[in-house]
């Protein structure tokens, strides 16, 4: 009986969350080999050419891979820091609710919210005009749609921050870090021994795999990089989704090329980070 | 548990794997509909054959103008008069042809989608790729009130439709700035040079249709003469214009929105830059589609339109059945309501969608003429014939093509 539940488990599983991944995978993959496509006139090799020689793709990949790291950082240094210092009046009724407020909000909607309050013309901007401190909406610095890309990765902060806060009040709680704190000060550790010995591993080793998969998230993030940043370099999703959209359809095989790239880049990233401590585990 | 019993159960979960993939893959339209005889059949016969039917018409969503002139117009009254239950699907240029391409790559001989709102360069892709259905505009009794002989009508980006797009509407591009803010704006590239050097940031060019086609209209200046671009593509020609005009860009890429550092990617983000004061200039179709804008707030009262020097292009917008529409007569219903004079007439209401009517006015009946003339005439935009003068014609699909990907190589990412 148990037997069968876990294979129509398994079964669910395939047909559910492996099926479409795959079966979306090989169409790509025989798109970008022009294998199928309606314009397409059978195997070539030429858009992997042009994808991998253009070097659009590992441009992307590079930059999208640096805001991913510099949001999740500065996210999960900032949740550290706060859970560290303000742990107390977390727990309260109206600070408990504020936190837990911008979960509910879709990346789209503080794509908007950032680009209406940062951008030249933006909420600051008029509050910086109102004061005098600026006299043309020109003389705002450059805040969304940037070199830097501020907006986004505030955005991104925005988002994921509130979510870090939330895990490690929980882990605080569950691994008894108030518990061991006490200990460790007791045994004469001052109270920066405790932050560094005792606070900052036990957090960030058991929130290390979320932490892996935001990164993993954000690398692959849409409606955020599409309001708020440029035209070039573009994070990935906004290059394959551009790719795929182009006007000149013998060329939209690229797109898939690129989006192939990714998908196996993920993929092995994902393997290396988790496999290793399975591996462990069964070692063990 | 033995060997012999696990590898059964392993044998039945693959058989049961396999039957849902076959199951998923058997999932397509495979109903085949023969509708040639339309081609030949009289309105009558099309007229009852689509009669009672459900049309889904793809098409751009983006303004609410068009949105309640479809909606609460066009759509309450094919319903009143044909029985014809009329669903809008939100979907432009690239969009469609996706759609086309996964459906005919999946062999769906019955689409989700009857009819399209499209431009040339859709035109081009759709019939590249044996999307669209047709002849079909000869039968449309609506059709004898349009000009196929206007060359603006009759070719589309320099094909010619052959019956295979119905003309909905005809405007010309125009660029708009604030009388209040400029006194004289720059109409060609010397004075656009001049205008961005003394005022840095004022000016970009959106990364869509919309800002290819004002750098058309750059390389039309180029070419030295309004007609510079007619004809077929070719490539000589457009090499040595476009270097030009990137030479040009990139020379004043720095006096750009943001030092040039980025450019926005559609025409609706330069329009809100303008509003807000960042930008001088905005261009677009419909005679730069000042009416609605100053109607509904967002542009100031004292915006004006004006055409280019050396011109601006002038086209129309179409109306395409795809191959594999499920319901072809009731789409060639709507069509030919959508090209009424009472359709028209209402679709060229200012304070509504404000379009130009396609329609000939030597050809429509006398009350239809009539009542065209006390249309209520735009109080901010220009008319199309106050820039009909400096018109130009839409050149081939090949110069928008090549000019995308040239603006992001030899601009955008430079």
């Amino acid at each position: 009986m148990k037997n069968k539940g876990t294979h129509l488990g398994l079964l669910a599983f395939l047909l559910l969350g492996f099926l479409p991944f795959l079966a979306a995978f090989g169409y790509a993959l025989l798109y970008s080999f022009g294998l199928v496509g309606v314009v397409n006139k059978g195997f070539t090799i030429q858009f992997w050419q042009a994808a991998l020689a253009s070097g659009t793709f590992f441009t992307s990949f590079l930059y999208s891979a640096a805001i991913a790291l510099v949001s999740v950082l500065m996210s999960v240094g900032g949740a550290l820091w706060i859970t560290l210092k303000f742990r107390e009046y977390l727990n309260r009724g109206f600070l408990s609710m504020v936190t837990y407020l911008p979960l509910a909000i879709p990346g789209i909607v503080t794509g908007f919210f950032v680009l209406q309050i940062l951008s030249k013309a933006g909420f600051f901007a008029r509050v910086a005009h109102y004061f005098g401190w600026i006299q043309e909406a020109s003389e705002f610095p450059d805040l969304v749609n940037d070199r830097l890309a501020i907006g986004m990765i505030l955005a991104f902060i925005s988002l994921i921050l509130p979510f870090f806060v939330l895990l490690f009040l929980n882990i605080y709680k569950n691994e008894r870090v108030e518990d061991l704190s006490i200990l460790a000060a007791s045994l004469g550790a001052s109270s920066g021994q405790v932050t560094r010995r005792v606070f900052l591993p036990i957090l960030l080793h058991k929130a290390r795999i979320l932490i892996v998969l935001y990164f993993i998230f954000l690398l692959g993030s849409y409606e955020v990089p599409l309001i708020l940043g440029q035209e070039s370099p573009q994070m990935l999703s906004v290059l394959i989704i551009r790719e795929l959209k182009q006007f000149d359809l013998d060329k939209i095989s690229e797109g898939y090329v690129v989006a192939v790239c990714y998908t196996i880049l993920v993929s092995i990233t994902a393997l290396v980070i988790f496999l290793p401590k399975r591996t462990k585990i069964y070692a063990g | 548990m033995s060997l012999k019993s696990s590898g059964r159960k392993r044998s039945k979960t693959c058989s049961i794997l396999l039957g849902v993939v076959l199951l998923v893959m058997g999932c397509g339209g495979e109903k085949t509909t023969d509708d040639s005889h339309l081609k030949k059949a009289s309105w009558n016969e099309i007229s009852g054959e689509g009669e009672g039917k459900e049309v889904t018409f793809m098409m751009w969503q983006g303004s609410p103008v068009i949105n309640d002139y479809i909606n609460n117009y066009v759509a309450p009254e094919v319903r009143k008069r044909f029985n014809i239950t009329l669903n809008i699907s939100g979907g432009q240029g690239p969009e469609i042809v996706q759609l086309v391409m996964g459906e005919k790559q999946a062999d769906i001989q019955e689409g989700q989608v009857d009819m399209v709102w499209i431009n040339g360069e859709t035109f081009f892709q759709l019939r590249k790729i044996d999307g669209l259905w047709g002849p079909f505009v000869k039968q449309l009794p609506h059709a004898a009130y349009i000009d196929f002989e206007d060359p603006y009508i009759n070719t589309d980006f320099q094909q010619a439709i052959n019956y295979m797009e119905c003309p909905w509407s005809i405007s010309q591009f125009a660029l708009t700035y604030d009388s209040a803010r400029i006194a004289k704006p720059p109409a060609n590239l010397e004075e656009l040079e001049a205008h961005l050097r003394q005022h840095p940031g004022t000016f970009t060019i959106s990364n869509d249709f919309t800002g290819m086609t004002l750098l058309k209209c750059f390389l039309a200046e180029l070419s030295g003469s309004p007609q510079g671009l007619n004809g077929a593509f070719e490539e000589k020609k457009y090499k040595e214009l476009s270097n030009r005009l990137w030479e040009y860009i990139n020379r004043n890429k720095a006096y750009f929105w943001k030092g040039g550092d980025t450019f926005p990617r559609e025409q609706t983000r330069v329009a809100q830059l303008f509003a807000n004061g960042e930008l001088d200039l905005v261009y677009g179709y419909g005679e730069g589609g000042i009416e609605e804008k100053v109607l509904s707030g967002l542009y100031p009262k004292s915006v004006k339109g004006y055409a280019w020097a050396n011109g601006t292009i002038k086209n129309a917008n179409y109306l395409g059945i795809l191959q594999n529409s499920p319901q072809k007569a009731a789409a060639m219903q709507v069509i030919n309501f959508l090209i009424s004079p009472e359709a028209q007439l209402k679709k060229s209401a200012p304070d509504g969608m404000n379009a130009n009517t396609i329609l000939d006015f030597s050809k429509m009946p006398e009350e239809w003429q009539e009542k065209f003339k006390r249309m209520q005439k735009r109080q901010y935009g220009p008319s199309m014939e106050d820039l009909e003068s400096r018109a130009i014609e839409e050149p081939a699909p090949e110069y928008m093509i090549r000019l995308y990907e040239d603006f992001r190589t030899e601009v955008i990412e430079k």
